[in-house]
């Protein structure tokens, strides 16, 4: 083999060598990169995994974020009035009103052209509410009348549903109609028996809701107050006037509350009772005379007086002969309610004992025991559906001109009466009360008109006719016939 | 005779306002996954109404985590019904707002659940990870979805459900159920408040390997939102869950709405609205129902009720209350 083939062999074999060693170098790379594509692949996939958590929980903080907004102070203007309320609601205070403007005009010809016209029956603005969650409050003046009063003024604690203490000046727990917020009263005027029971007085109470809420009671301890009146009244305003303290309480049960039936539902069926043995005070002096009688005035539906004790008629100021208090006043009042559907039934009777007394002449007291009765029975009838209630009922639409809706058109009827113990009259001269002046019984048929603009305004037209037995200088004092019309806004 | 005014105002009262006919609203406070459900059956209640009665009903349905929405009507949401995902929700607002009676588990049949459901896993298709019981949840690497069990109660089931495999492991102890059901969340990337909203993360952004979810959402996932993309894998162990239902009674009757809401919930029981529920894949408690859909609901080798747990009382108090065993496991 000469140089020239040994040098094209050894050329030959280097290109071949170097050939192998470029393709045994190509294969290792390409290994390498396999297995780093494949750890990239990982680590992408995982990347766009933890971006994908991430943009969901950035989802999530803003939808939390929304929620806590709107957990922030509310501020509400709504049918029960203006709120301001926490995030979590446990503290809410609301500005309300209830502003009730009548018109009375009597039919008949005996009561005067005097009781005929327009008053403010009702003007109450008035703040109440609830602190860390369980403690509630009310404040609501009157200034309808022509007078500035408060009506209620009250704090209470509901520490259980069983146990809640309330204090200052509210509704005495005696009577049913009486106890029903006064916006949800169907007539205009509170029946017979809420003039023998308590109205608002300055005291405390205890309250609760047992057996699951088919039983609630209220025991109270107040300064007292004169049948249907209010302590504002008193001849010391809301102050205690007697240096006595009522007692004063109610049972009222739901027995089928949580039944199964809709139609026993709304059946409740209590009582109310008060105690109390007050002295009232008929004084005399050389020049004048003056009397704490702690008696009532009782009122006929059109709230002309029906009843009074005698006042001092003495020519003389050595004696004060004004009827007064003198000892025991126990009432008692059974009641019920019935709803169903648009059908609603309150029923009540009351009956007062009154022990009285009344300085004759100089030498003669005389003494009684009066015992006074009322009763009620009042129906209504929401003609456009509503479910009727004690209280709180919502109308089903809105009566605004031009749009569908007719609000909520209620219609009501009452029979309810009235009977003064006999023995007020007996004695001639020496009697309790003026019988000719006083009636002895009287009894009323009334029916009316409720139409719910809205939740909010409602306008009222009641008829009353009332038969008096006695009450007159002879014979029997002639029918009262009373339309009374109330436009009223609730809010 | 003095009373002209009067007699113009007894003019206009005689003219005073028509007699409508009776149109109410119902608002149905629920829980999250519901949606399809309701929407189905609030027709149908509506339609048997109306024929019943004549009136117009429209329910307004609100949908939420069942502690969140239990939450919201103890702080005023006025609803008339709620239809929640366990009895302690409505127990929660009998006592703390008593709006309704605390023994309103008692006033309609089967303790007030109209059906049942359980607690299964949603995975995959395919399973990659073979996820075939409670166990392989815990692995590494393994990421499982599941709502809050704060405000969700769903999740509560989910996590009750855990610790009831947990529990039957030999050797199980309390602290053993509780060191799985830990590792279960640490592979928790996301809790959602709610049940639908662990389905859109596991469905629609695709996050996670597996979500526990009630069956109907299951179902749901797999039929209707990503057909095709997943399985439903029946763990050997899950709750047997009881939602409830009940009127909401003080504000049905603020409300006026008593008798519709009592009726809309009475109906839930009707062999049209059963069907309905065995439809949308709730355990429908209707015996024809439950045998006509018998197909769609496998048998789960272990159900366990909430009376292992002692009751919703006592599970709520020692596992999701502040302070509980939740909030020792999970830290966000």
């Amino acid at each position: 083999m000469n140089l020239r083939n040994l040098s094209i062999a050894a050329l030959a074999s280097g290109v071949t060598f170097m050939a192998q060693a470029a393709d045994q170098s190509a294969e290792q790379s390409a290994g390498a990169t396999g297995d780093t594509q494949t750890t990239l692949e990982q680590r992408l996939q995982r990347a766009e995994e933890r971006i994908k958590v991430l943009e969901r929980r950035l989802e999530l903080a803003d939808e939390t974020a929304t929620t806590a907004a709107k957990a922030a102070p509310v501020v509400k203007a709504a049918p029960a009035g203006l709120s301001i309320s926490s995030g979590d609601a446990a503290t809410v205070i609301k500005l309300r009103g209830n502003l009730a403007v009548d018109a009375r005009f009597f039919l008949d010809q005996n009561t005067p052209s005097t009781a005929d016209g327009f008053l403010f029956r009702r003007v109450r603005p008035y703040i109440e509410g609830t602190v860390g969650g369980i403690y509630d409050f009310r404040f609501m003046p009157d200034f309808g009348g022509g007078r500035a009063i408060v009506q209620d003024a009250y704090v209470t604690a509901r520490f259980k549903p069983w146990l809640a203490l309330q204090a200052g000046k509210f509704k005495g727990p005696v009577g049913l109609e009486r106890l029903q917020p006064d916006q949800y009263n169907r007539f205009m005027e509170l029946g017979f028996p809420s003039g023998l029971v308590p109205n608002r007085d300055l005291g405390i109470q205890l309250s609760g809701t047992l057996l699951g809420g088919t039983l609630s009671y209220a025991a109270g301890y107040f300064n007292g107050t004169a049948d249907g009146g209010s302590t504002d009244a008193n001849a010391t305003p809301d102050a205690d006037n007697d240096g006595k303290r009522d007692w004063e309480g109610r049972l009222f049960a739901l027995p089928f509350a949580n039944s199964d039936s809709f139609a026993l539902r709304g059946l409740g069926i209590g009582v109310g009772a008060s105690y109390v043995n007050s002295t009232g005070v008929a004084t005399s002096s050389a020049t004048a005379v003056s009397a704490t009688s702690l008696l009532p005035t009782y009122r006929t539906p059109g709230q002309q007086s029906l009843f009074s004790y005698r006042g001092d008629t003495a020519s003389t100021t050595t004696i004060n002969e004004a009827t007064v208090a003198a000892g025991v006043r126990r009432r008692v009042s059974p009641q019920f309610y019935y709803y169903v559907g648009p059908f609603g039934l309150l029923g009540e009777y009351a009956q007062v004992t009154q022990q009285v007394r009344r300085q004759i002449d100089a030498t003669t007291t005389r003494y009684g025991s009066l015992q006074h009765s009322a009763w009620q029975v009042s129906a209504s009838w929401f003609l456009t559906g509503e479910e009727a209630a004690y209280a709180a009922f919502t109308t089903r639409s809105s009566f605004l001109p031009g749009k569908p809706g007719s609000g909520a058109i209620e219609l009501v009827a009452r029979v309810q009466g009235i009977h003064f113990d006999d023995e007020a009259f007996s004695g001639g001269a020496t009697s309790f009360a003026n019988p000719a002046s006083s009636v002895h019984k009287a009894d009323a048929l009334g029916f009316g008109l409720n139409w719910y603009l809205s939740q909010n305004f409602k306008w009222q037209l009641d008829y009353e006719v009332t038969r008096f037995t006695g009450g007159a200088a002879s014979g029997d004092r002639p029918d009262e016939r009373a339309a009374l019309t109330r436009f009223a806004l609730i809010f | 005779m003095r009373f002209k005014p009067a007699l113009l105002l007894a003019a206009l009262a005689l003219g005073a306002g028509p007699v409508l006919a009776a149109q109410v609203t119902l608002l149905n406070v629920s829980y999250d996954p519901t949606r399809e459900l309701y929407e189905q059956y609030n027709r149908a209640f509506a339609s048997y109404w109306k024929g019943k009665t004549g009136d117009t009903v429209t329910v307004r349905q609100s949908h939420g985590g069942s502690g969140k929405q239990a939450r919201s009507v103890i702080d005023g949401l006025e609803a008339d019904v709620v239809t929640l995902a366990l009895a302690g929700d409505i127990d929660a607002i009998a006592k703390n707002a008593r709006l309704l009676p605390e023994n309103w588990q008692k006033r309609l049949a089967d303790n007030s659940t109209p059906y049942t459901s359980t607690i299964v896993f949603l995975v995959r298709k395919g399973n990659p990870k073979r996820l075939l019981d409670w166990n392989d949840l815990v692995r590494p690497g393994v990421s499982v979805i599941t709502p809050n069990p704060k405000t969700s109660g769903g999740a509560r089931w989910n996590y009750l459900a855990a610790w009831a495999y947990a529990q039957r492991q030999p050797g199980a102890t309390p602290a053993s159920a509780q060191a799985f059901v830990g590792k279960l969340y640490k592979n928790v990337p996301v809790l959602d408040s709610g049940a639908r909203g662990s389905t859109t993360t596991f469905v629609q952004r695709g996050i996670g390997d597996v979500l526990l979810a009630w069956e109907n959402e299951a179902w749901l996932a797999l039929n209707e939102l990503g057909p095709g993309s997943y399985d439903i894998v029946y763990p050997s162990v899950s709750v047997l869950a009881e939602p409830p239902v009940s009127v909401v009674d003080k504000v049905a009757l603020r409300h006026g709405t008593s008798k519709v809401a009592q009726a809309y919930l009475q109906y839930l029981y009707s062999p049209e609205a059963q069907d309905i529920i065995a439809r949308n894949y709730y355990r429908p408690r209707d015996a024809a129902a439950a045998t006509k859909y018998a197909g769609q609901f496998p048998k789960i080798a272990t159900l366990v009720t909430i009376a292992d747990f002692g009751g919703w009382g006592k599970a709520q108090a020692e596992h999701f209350n502040d302070g509980g065993i939740f909030d020792r496991i999970y830290a966000p």
